[in-house]
């Protein structure tokens, strides 16, 4: 337990770096964002109100007020979500293969550690899963500051003021990253730690045996979402539904554990027998 | 401590003639410490597990001793030293014939060669 | 005593290992003797579990590989096993964090031996000095064997010769030692034992002081004679 809290703190420290550009570029972009959208549509606002001399009513009425949903769909606070999204993708496979390409053998020193390999695999898991959830964090504290600058910037009748709950359950992906429910929550990270596992199954199956592995590791990736997926797609299938939602909940929990473990255990068999250095 | 170590004979040979030489030309003086095996061994970079070997055999022979914990020193055994003495001097004596036989020199002149040359060098 | 029985491997169509047995005892180094790509190294990581043999037995003291056999055999490959950008002193605190049997006295003591200073960034140091730093991540566990993977092999001569100095000095001392190297001539009289290997099998396995004791030859006569003949 204490070397793999330890190799948890090792895999975040040679990441934090780059961790800290991403949250650096999430929080200058969107703040940046909201002031310039802001100005722009308060300047927008004063061209048309006092040269083209129209009315604050019918600008409105044409133009829209200006709120935090305008601000959330804009590519200033998407693009670093998306970098970030694509970053951690990316991650997810660089965790493993940085230690193995070019010169670098840290692997070797990885594999030789006097502790159970599965706790390589679960440090680098939660590693993972911590600096998701860190970004998430960010998310959330930045949603507030930016609508209050928002109203520094936006006059009172040119804007409309929404909760940080409003602006989520308003904003598709930005509810897939903070639910407003525990069980909701439970659901998208459980699906997403569950697709953490397979991918390490997958790259482990590579590791283990380079080309023929990565056909093995594909393969692996879809039988675990046939399995994962099989109520839905039994009743896609049939064209009806057998199942109460309720019904379809339990068996997708009771799923989603089974492929994550199954996933688990065979990257343990993997790294234990079949990996290569 | 340098030698010139040959590859193919016994290194703990090597080492033991080595000693002899010392002894002989009293490098190395009766009851003097030697160094530990360790020692020797990184002295003249060989394996230590050989310097040992050299060590054990050297006691065997009497040419060194050890007193309980303290390092080990050559022997003061007079019947010894004059044998190593002898043996080198023995050695030395052979080497030299083998090369000058097939010469064919007269010994007479082989003898006042050599007490020309002795005395020469010694000068 | 680590004990190899009939090590098979196959990478692709190519058999690397086609029955590889060999003994390598405690207070001895031995020395694993084969061209580039015969497979020697492959042998240092079937022992060490980092890369599976197909066939095959290895025992250390009798025991198969575990994970706390890393606290007693340790391997120290051809490259450093380190992040570069890590300080040595960086590098000696993860081996300390990790290892029970980190010795942190001999460490230092290491330091002191290869002239290394401590604050340098592995990235930033030369291949000799790498080379060095690799040697002590290894040298300063107490472990009873340790396997080297080449380690003369692309480094100057002054390093060379500090690295050879090692092995005739305490700090292995009593250590079961195999070092693979494709190049005999600076450490004939380190080794005590030999093992020749080719085409994926042992040819020769002998003592290198009985060899000179019985037959006169060095351990270069030998190979002349096992490969060319």
């Amino acid at each position: 337990m204490k070397r793999y809290l330890k190799l948890v703190n090792f895999e975040i420290g040679r990441f934090m770096k780059i961790y800290l550009v991403l949250i650096g570029i999430t929080i200058l972009s969107q703040l940046i964002g909201v002031i310039v959208m802001a100005k722009n549509y308060v300047a927008n606002a004063n061209e048309v109100i006092f040269v083209d001399s129209l009315p604050l009513e019918q600008f409105i009425e044409q133009y829209g007020e200006m709120g935090m949903m305008d601000v959330v769909g804009s590519i200033w606070f998407i693009g670093p979500i998306a970098l970030c999204a694509a970053a951690f993708i990316f991650y997810i496979f660089f965790i493993w293969y940085r230690d193995w390409v070019g010169k670098n053998t840290f692997i070797y020193r990885l594999l030789m550690l006097p502790t159970s390999r599965l706790n390589i695999l679960l440090s680098k898991a939660t590693a993972i899963f911590i600096m998701v959830f860190g970004l998430v964090s960010v998310q959330l504290i930045l949603l507030p500051i930016e609508s209050m600058l928002l109203k520094w910037n936006v006059p009172f009748d040119f804007r409309i003021d929404m909760t940080v709950s409003e602006i989520i359950n308003n904003n598709s992906y930005l509810f897939i990253l903070i639910p407003d429910s525990f069980i909701q929550f439970i659901i998208n990270y459980g699906i997403g730690f569950m697709v953490v596992f397979i991918l390490f199954t997958a790259i482990l199956f590579e590791r283990s045996f380079r080309w023929k592995g990565a056909l093995l590791g594909i393969i692996y990736c879809a039988i675990a979402s046939i399995i994962f997926l099989a109520p839905l797609i039994y009743e896609i299938g049939f064209e009806a539904s057998f199942f109460y939602t309720e019904e379809i909940f339990v068996i997708e929990i009771i799923l989603g554990i089974l492929v994550t473990a199954m996933s688990i255990w065979l990257s343990k068999l993997l790294l234990n027998k079949k990996v290569t250095v | 401590m340098n030698v010139n170590l040959n590859k193919r004979e016994p290194v703990y040979l090597q080492v033991i003639r080595h000693f002899k030489e010392q002894i002989a030309t009293k490098r190395l003086e009766p009851g003097q410490e030697i160094p530990s095996r360790r020692e020797l061994a990184n002295q003249l970079k060989i394996n230590p597990n050989t310097a040992q070997r050299a060590y054990k055999e050297m006691e065997e022979q009497g040419l060194i001793y050890t007193e309980g914990n303290s390092p080990s020193k050559i022997t003061k055994d007079e019947k010894v030293l004059g044998a190593v003495r002898e043996e080198l001097i023995g050695q030395a004596i052979d080497s030299f014939i083998a090369a000058i036989r097939p010469i064919d020199v007269p010994l007479d002149e082989v003898v006042g060669l050599i007490q020309e040359k002795y005395k020469g060098d010694k000068a | 005593m680590i004990e190899a029985k009939e090590l098979k491997k196959r990478f692709g169509r190519k058999q690397i290992l086609n029955g590889v047995s060999f003994t390598a005892n405690k207070g001895e180094i031995t020395c694993l003797i084969g061209i580039n790509g015969v497979g020697k190294t492959t042998i240092l990581k079937g022992i060490m579990n980092l890369t599976p043999m197909d066939s095959g037995q290895i025992l250390i003291d009798g025991e198969k590989m575990s994970k706390d056999m890393y606290e007693k055999i340790t391997f120290i490959p051809d490259a450093i096993t380190m992040i570069p950008t890590m300080t040595i002193a960086e590098a000696m605190q993860f081996m300390q964090d990790y290892y029970k049997s980190w010795n942190q006295a001999r460490a230092t003591e290491l330091l002191r031996f290869f002239k290394l200073k401590q604050e340098e960034k592995i990235s930033s140091l030369s291949k000799g000095n790498t080379a060095k730093v690799n040697l002590l991540l290894g040298l300063a566990l107490d472990v009873d064997y340790l396997l080297m993977d080449e380690p003369f092999s692309g480094i100057d001569i002054f390093s060379r010769e500090q690295i050879a100095d090692v092995f005739t000095s305490h700090l292995v001392e009593d250590r079961g030692v195999v070092i693979t190297t494709h190049e005999i001539n600076d450490i004939e009289h380190l080794i005590d034992k030999v093992v020749l290997l080719d085409n994926g099998v042992v040819l020769k396995e002998f003592r290198t002081e009985e060899m000179r004791e019985d037959e006169g030859k060095s351990v270069v006569d030998v190979m002349r004679e096992v490969y060319r003949g």
